[in-house]
């Protein structure tokens, strides 16, 4: 008798676990995502430099920043004035660089490259517009007056910066 | 807007090799010392090629401020989220503008261009 009592109470369970939901939660907040897209390559075209230009050999650097509310922050990304690590070198070095927008999920972000503001070798970007937007990283080395650099590994950081406003 | 981005971003393939640090504007709230504020941070690093970040804190001038953490230099595994909970004295919570996280590049990883990532959250 309470057997038969005892099973529709355990048919009714059975049913309610195999209906239960399993929630997933998440929220979209305020952030910057700063991705790197293509590492950057020093191209080797004369011996006295080094340049991550494609007609020189190299790769262009491109970092990619994903902003989920505008304004909140502002892009400052800087090229190379230094060797991170290279050959002992005895001459000085000339470094030429510069960041430009390449292109973003908004056509309105075109406009970062028209307000970008520079000093030293750092470009700012207010990040004015959501979404995402790619920013490309020109460098050059010229070394000592027609000297050629040493045979050895070079690599030099470029540094990418969201800063909250 | 949102929904636009999240297309886009899963347009782009899904795959996000990115260094995050949140919130965006954290609060300082009193800790269970007297006299020390803090404020909680979450750190998520999404770059393979990194394995360490920096932790740092900085007034208006960028001039660093003192503040304490479990650890200045935090060894992060790839795709590994952690809570950073900074620690800021009484005195110096009026000065304190920006909690800043750095990935941090070791000397032998060889290749020729290498990106360093920092991002600055403002505090309240």
């Amino acid at each position: 008798m309470n057997k038969l009592l005892i099973l529709p109470v355990a048919l009714a369970c059975t049913g309610a676990i195999a209906s239960s939901n399993i929630p997933i939660t998440g929220s979209v907040e305020s952030k910057c995502v700063i991705q790197t897209d293509t590492d950057g390559v020093y191209g080797n075209p004369t011996a006295d430099k080094l340049s991550t230009a494609a007609n020189d050999g190299g790769v262009v650097p491109r970092i990619r920043y994903d902003i989920v509310t505008a304004n909140a922050y502002k892009a400052v990304i800087s090229y190379p004035n230094s060797f991170s690590t290279s050959p002992t070198l005895t001459d000085s070095v000339a470094w030429t660089g510069g960041v430009t927008y390449d292109t973003g999920s908004d056509s309105g972000m075109s406009a970062f490259e028209t307000n970008k503001i520079s000093y030293n070798n750092s470009v700012e970007f207010p990040l004015s517009i959501a979404g995402s937007a790619f920013f490309k990283v020109t460098s050059t080395a010229e070394y000592g007056y027609g000297t050629a650099f040493p045979a050895g590994t070079y690599s030099a950081m470029v540094t990418a910066e969201c800063i909250a406003q | 807007m949102r929904l636009s981005i999240i297309l886009f971003l899963i347009g782009l393939g899904g795959y996000i090799s990115a260094h995050q640090f949140t919130p965006t504007y954290p609060e300082l709230s009193l800790s269970y010392v007297k006299g020390i504020y803090k404020a909680d941070m979450l750190l998520f690093n999404n770059r393979k090629e990194i394995s360490y970040y920096s932790i740092g804190v900085f007034d208006k001038d960028w001039k660093p401020v003192k503040f304490a953490t479990e650890n200045r230099i935090v060894k992060m595994e790839h795709l590994e989220r952690k809570t950073i909970t900074v620690y800021i004295r009484k005195e110096d919570k009026d000065k304190a503008l920006y909690i800043c996280s750095k990935s941090k590049t070791l000397v032998d990883y060889a290749q020729t261009s290498i990106v360093t990532s920092r991002i600055c959250s403002k505090i309240k």
